[in-house]
């Protein structure tokens, strides 16, 4: 009985705890969405910034505005013909056409996907209620090795939220070391593959191993006078984690180290990687477009990039791009704006509003 | 003449080999990490890689040091022969090897000057290797060196030197990498300044003594940074509204510029900047009123005229509801003024104009 009790009193001090860190997440989140206003009010017009009030608005009201293209939730039925999304307490359902294509640890037809499965759906251009691509259960990990014991990998993500098990599937062991021959401690890491609750099973490399370790960045090339207004360079996705489900948003690789100390992604100290980027903070609006498909929006910045700016890699989904991971954005992000996520990235360029 | 020309190559490969080898080490140091000197060894299997890049540097060393001790009353013979040789084979691989880059890698530099040669390997880069395999060649054979004596001869190799050194110079890509470093400054962008310096540089600005009075808070509710401007916003209170005192700093670690503004809290209206000063503090001395009003907003008396009587400083009270409380558009403060000058005096009236430093201000800074 005491031990109930206990657990009554543990699980009331839990759930007080609870409402109290969702508190501070909305009042600091309401902090954070007031920064572009406040800053518009500085500079106001005479400083050419009239348009700011309104970069903070489309960036509010983007995922309002018009129906998201991508759908995340957990399958709660399967046909050959409809496929029903669950997210929380609303069903979506999808007609499958026979365009529509699944990944499933490989491409494979909409009906091998499970109940139970989580699945992030796009919806077809032509159709609100009709499924273009699903990926079911895909998952990712990128970082640092840490520990190898045979195929099994943890590796740290950099963003202090732990470490990641990744068991790499023999079907796709030779695979995978051809472009990562150094799976050892202190190497980088990069690969897709399917979610299971307590690890990843990784089948397919996402890029390249670079050949320098985790703490041997090459530094960026130097920049005078001040740094440009756009960027090049590859996007990439990353694992909701405690994120909700259809975040919109991008961590980014320089977040000011200086005052993002509140924040998970801020303990992380932030390095210089290989791509000389301008510092901005949670929060700060980018126009982020997908070089391959020309589809652009405005994005928040929601956290610090870590595991990217240790990548000195290019996406070659249509032709190489410049050198350096300058966007990880989230998974809705990635799909609405035309990746693929088993291809694990796209060219990108990056314009910093206001 | 030809055979001056063959002369200077024994110092000016030596000076190469030796220039090339420390660069390597250099970044290997600095990255302690013999991976970052690859470069070229990129073209072979993972095993090999490091234990080449240590063979290459230490390859450049001994040559260079023995060219050295061998071009003197040891250079004859055998020895400077096959040091000499080697030294053109050495860069007739070179060359090899940088068109294979070239060809397989095209991303990766040639790592030739450590850090500097980080570009992808091109023509000049190769046509440098193929001009040094050339002096290499030629000195294969030329007698002992010695010092020529002050006059036509000293100055024809001199002469030569500088030349060559130009040519070499016109062929190296890494020339341009070296200039940028020379001059370099770090954009504000990428200017890591610790937010306590730029809370300590706004509490000494004008802005901020200004809007002291409306500030209730010690601390501010949020700070954040982009671009090159580190915000800072306060809690505050103004006839009764309960707003919000946002500050710009600009990251520099000097006297920054800091622009201001006041919002509503409760409803995000943008209120104009306050435009009067608090009254001084009774423990400061009393500023001295400035011996002439000068400023746009004063207008200034007509030659012949009697000099304006300014009013006396009125205490500081809330406006009247119908007054006009604000001025129309926010405000912003050069803190370049040196002490003790008239326009550090005239805090209030000295209309420097401010730094442009947004993409919309000074789009000539914004290339893309």
């Amino acid at each position: 009985m005491r031990d109930l009790l206990d657990g009554l009193a543990g699980s009331e001090r839990r759930s007080a705890a609870a409402m109290a860190a969702a508190s501070t997440a909305i009042a600091e989140s309401a902090r954070i969405a007031r920064r572009c206003r406040l800053k518009a009010a500085v500079f106001g017009p005479q400083a050419g910034l009239d348009q700011g009030p309104s970069v903070c608005d489309d960036a509010n009201a983007w995922p309002l505005e018009s129906v998201p293209r991508a759908v995340t939730g957990e399958v709660l039925d399967v046909s050959p013909h409809i496929l029903v999304i669950g997210k929380g307490e609303v069903e979506e359902r999808f007609a499958l056409t026979a365009d529509a294509n699944a990944w499933r640890g490989a491409k494979t037809d909409p009906a091998a996907v499970k109940v139970g499965d989580h699945a992030v759906v796009r919806r077809h251009d032509s159709g609100r209620e009709v499924a273009d691509r699903i990926w079911a259960n895909i998952g990712r990990v990128t970082g640092t090795i840490v520990r190898r014991d045979g195929d099994t990998l943890v590796v740290d993500r950099g963003d202090g939220s732990g470490n990641q098990v990744l068991v790499i599937a023999e079907r796709a062991s030779g695979r995978i070391q051809v472009r990562f021959p150094r799976l050892e401690p202190g190497y980088l890491i990069d690969i897709i593959g399917v979610r299971h609750d307590d690890f990843l099973e990784g089948l397919v490399p996402a890029t390249s191993q670079p050949a320098y370790r985790a703490d041997h960045v090459p530094g960026p090339p130097l920049v005078n006078g001040h740094v440009p207004g756009s960027f090049s360079g590859a996007a990439i996705w990353h694992e909701q984690g405690d994120e909700p489900d259809g975040l919109i948003g991008t961590a980014y690789p320089a977040v000011d180290p200086q005052n993002a100390a509140t924040t998970r992604a801020g303990r992380q100290q932030a390095a210089s990687g290989c791509v000389s980027l301008p510092y901005l903070s949670i929060g700060s609006l980018l126009r982020v477009r997908n070089d391959c498909t020309g589809l652009s929006r405005v994005l928040p910045v929601i956290g610090s990039a870590a595991s990217a700016r240790l990548f000195c890699d290019r996406s070659v989904i249509c032709g190489p791009s410049p050198r350096g991971r300058i966007a990880d954005l989230t998974l809705a992000s990635f799909v609405e704006l035309g990746g693929e996520l088993d291809e694990g990235n796209f060219n990108v360029t990056i314009e910093i509003e206001g | 003449m030809l055979a001056a020309i063959r002369e200077v190559q024994i110092p000016l490969l030596a000076a190469m080999l030796l220039g090339a080898c420390l660069a390597k080490l250099g970044r290997v140091l600095r990255a302690r990490s013999v991976d970052v000197a690859l470069g070229p060894t990129a073209l072979f299997p993972l095993r090999l890689q490091r234990p080449v890049a240590v063979a290459m540097c230490a390859a450049e060393l001994t040559l260079g040091i023995a060219l050295i001790v061998t071009a003197g009353r040891f250079g004859t013979g055998a020895a400077a022969t096959a040091v000499r040789g080697v030294t053109a084979v050495l860069f007739v691989t070179a060359v090899g090897a940088l068109i294979e880059l070239r060809q397989h890698r095209p991303d990766v530099g040639c790592g030739c000057f450590g850090d500097l040669s980080s570009t992808p390997v091109s023509l000049r880069t190769i046509a440098r290797s193929a001009l040094l395999t050339l002096a290499a060649a030629g000195t294969i054979g030329v007698a002992p060196l010695r010092l020529p004596p002050p006059g036509g001869a000293l100055a024809l190799r001199l002469a030569l030197l500088a030349a060559e050194i130009a040519l070499i110079a016109a062929l190296s890509p890494e020339i341009g990498q070296a200039l940028v470093r020379l001059g370099y400054s770090e954009p504000c962008e990428l200017r890591v300044l610790p937010a306590e310096r730029t809370l300590s540089a706004l509490r000494s600005s004008r802005q901020w003594r200004r809007h002291a009075s409306v500030v209730t808070g010690h601390h501010p509710v949020d700070v954040w940074r982009e671009l090159c401007w580190r915000y800072l916003v306060y809690p505050g209170s103004y006839g009764g509204r309960e707003v919000e005192v946002v500050f710009a700093v600009y990251l520099r670690s000097r006297r920054p510029a800091v622009r201001a503004a006041v919002v509503d809290a409760a409803t995000g209206e943008v209120l104009p900047p306050l435009h009067v000063l608090p009254p001084p503090a009774a423990d400061r001395p009393v500023r001295p009123l400035p011996p002439r009003a000068v400023g746009p907003w004063v207008a200034r008396p007509a030659a012949g005229a009697r000099p304006a009587t300014l009013p006396p400083p009125q205490p500081l009270s809330p406006p009247a509801p119908d007054a006009p409380q604000f001025l129309p558009a926010a405000t912003a403060a050069d803190e370049s003024a040196a002490e003790g000058s008239l326009y550090h005096l005239l805090a209030l009236s000295s209309p420097v104009p401010r730094e442009r430093n947004n993409r919309e201000e000074a789009p000539a800074r914004y290339i893309a």
